[in-house]
């Protein structure tokens, strides 16, 4: 395949994972390979593997090291790796809306201050990024967004809050998120979106997936709580606008 | 059939041997920290080595029965009273309608399984039964145990009372080892840090749950320069996200090292060295706070070797009570 990175590092993380690490940093065509690769370990599994987790540059696999181990399975994904098509996983398009208030709107003022913007002009530039879904991982449903404008991205806090409230909206890094449950963090947060990101008792418990393209909607309180008590009741599941 | 709460202990949940399959949504397998413990239990009161029993940590709990229940407790050693008789641990007893079961204080080691004979019957969730507090998924609506619970119990094939050849146990050796493969990140340390790491004691911190584990009284780490990576923010223990597997030590900010448990979040922005192998992390799920801990690198060969070995056990122990 022709992609502008380096041969895929096999990493041991003790003796039943292992992690496939296609670039250093966050990275787009590694984060399509790691989905492409999820996809197709989905479609063909090797014996012995038990859990598949994509990352933004990597994928982790959990196996049974008394069926597989390292070795095998690194001869076994080479090949597969190097027949990959790029892109193959093409994700939904989803509309996330977004109240940039509330009590998840913890740092919005502190960013604004920090990056000299107003704070019309931040959230203009957080809500017009393409994001993407690069990994549900963290928490349950958790969903790690790549495409964060780099005039957004904020070092981690040095201080861990215990509890950030669910669906909000977060910065780590050049990382962002949509929160699923409620869950300490070193992240700074200016929203949250009413849709539940998470519940065990739905069919679908997860509302995103790893390779989703997200555009954010913004509504203002009325309409976060109007959506958050339908979602609540589960009477919408997304978004039920599309964004203009 | 069913128990009653009637005190639930410091922190006792259902647990079976977990949800395996659901990592990539962000859920962890969970189930007991102690998996050893669980399965003998299970094998002394006659049901399958998975089904879900209760673990509790530091603390038992005081049930009441309203049936005749066969019950085995393993783990921890912790004083076991039916109606104030006592009972051996690593057995299985019967506990007749009205009795009432509950425990004396812990004497060594961290947390107790109790398995009923037909294993507790609350409903599967995501295929376990074993409690999640964060997902708010298994056991009791997602939490641990109240007072005034009814727990209810499945149909049990035996009301056989037993006990197992305490030779067949391995008695924990003091200080403990825990057996490391290094990984990941572990080049990202100088020689002699990676050095320390192994040369220094550790104790367990307050800070240890079925999250992670968290060890104190070893040097920092020290790290190799680097450029950082896009994404991963200026902190040398920071990385671009990523997974954590089952057993990682994680070290935040470079100071303590935390490895994850069965319930650890699947991935974060901190920094890993390697994993304690998995034939140890029954171990850690035995360790009280202040207990002496060295870390023991290992290759390969020796982590798969010790996980033979300890199946190995296990098929003893299923054989003698077969």
């Amino acid at each position: 395949m022709v992609l502008n990175l380096p041969a895929p590092r096999f990493l041991p993380c003790g003796d039943a994972a292992l992690t496939v690490e296609f670039a250093p940093g966050i990275d787009a065509a590694a984060n399509a390979l790691a989905l492409a690769l999820a996809a197709d370990l989905e479609a063909a599994p090797l014996p012995g593997l038990c859990d598949v987790l994509p990352t933004y540059r990597s994928l982790t696999l959990s196996y049974d090291p008394c069926v597989t181990g390292f070795a095998t399975l690194r001869a076994a994904l080479r090949p597969r790796i190097a027949a990959l098509r790029p892109g193959a996983v093409e994700g939904a398009v989803r509309s996330i809306p977004v109240f940039y208030g509330g009590p998840a709107c913890l740092d919005l003022a502190r960013l604004t201050a920090e990056k000299g913007m107003t704070e019309d002009a931040l959230i203009a530039l957080h809500l017009g990024a393409a994001y993407r879904v690069a990994m549900i991982g963290f928490a349950p449903g958790f969903a790690y967004l790549s495409g964060l404008p780099a005039a957004l991205a904020t070092p981690r806090r040095a201080e861990v809050r215990q509890r950030v409230t669910e669906g909000a909206l977060g910065i780590g890094g050049g990382q962002a998120s949509v929160n699923s449950v409620a869950a300490p963090s070193a992240w700074s947060y200016i929203g949250q979106t009413p849709l539940r990101l998470f519940d065990a008792a739905r069919a679908r418990p997860c509302l995103l997936a790893p390779g989703d393209r997200l555009r954010l909607r913004r509504i203002g309180e009325a309409e976060f709580d109007t959506l958050a008590a339908r979602a609540c009741r589960g009477e919408i599941l997304f978004d039920p606008e599309t964004p203009a | 059939m069913a128990f009653k709460v009637v005190k639930p202990g410091l922190s006792t949940t259902v647990q079976d041997l977990g949800r395996p399959g659901y990592f990539h949504l962000g859920i962890p397998e969970g189930g007991a920290m102690d998996r050893f413990a669980l399965r003998v239990a299970n094998m002394l009161v006659g049901n399958d080595e998975g089904a879900a029993g209760l673990e509790a940590v530091f603390m038992g709990p005081e049930l009441t029965f309203d049936a005749d229940t066969l019950v085995a407790v393993t783990g921890a050693e912790m004083p076991i009273f039916v109606d104030g008789e006592p009972r051996e641990g690593w057995s299985a007893f019967v506990v007749k309608a009205g009795q009432t079961l509950r425990f004396g204080f812990l004497k060594a080691g961290a947390r107790i399984y109790i398995a009923f004979g037909g294993g507790i019957a609350t409903p599967l969730a995501l295929g376990s039964r074993s409690t999640y507090p964060i997902g708010a998924l298994g056991g009791i609506d997602g939490r641990a145990i109240a007072a005034g619970d009814v727990v209810p119990v499945g149909e049990a094939t035996t009301m056989t009372e037993r006990s197992l050849d305490r030779s067949l146990l391995v008695p924990v050796s003091a200080p403990v080892s825990l057996r490391v493969l290094t990984g990941l990140y572990w080049h990202r340390l100088t020689p002699a840090c990676q050095a320390r790491f192994f040369a220094d004691e550790w104790v367990v911190a307050p800070e240890a749950d079925r999250m992670g584990y968290r060890f104190r009284g070893g040097s920092p780490m020290e790290f190799v320069d680097r450029e950082q990576p896009f994404g991963a923010g200026s902190d040398p223990s920071n990385i671009v996200d990523g997974c954590y597997s089952y057993g990682s030590i994680q070290v935040p900010g470079g100071q303590e090292p935390i490895v994850l448990h069965r319930d650890a979040v699947s991935g974060g922005g901190y920094f890993t060295l390697g994993a304690v192998i998995s034939a140890d992390m029954d171990l850690i799920g035995q360790l009280q706070p202040n207990t002496k801990v060295r870390f023991t690198e290992v290759t390969m060969e020796e982590a798969l070797a010790a996980r033979a070995a300890r199946r190995d056990r296990l098929a003893k122990l299923r054989a003698a009570l077969a």
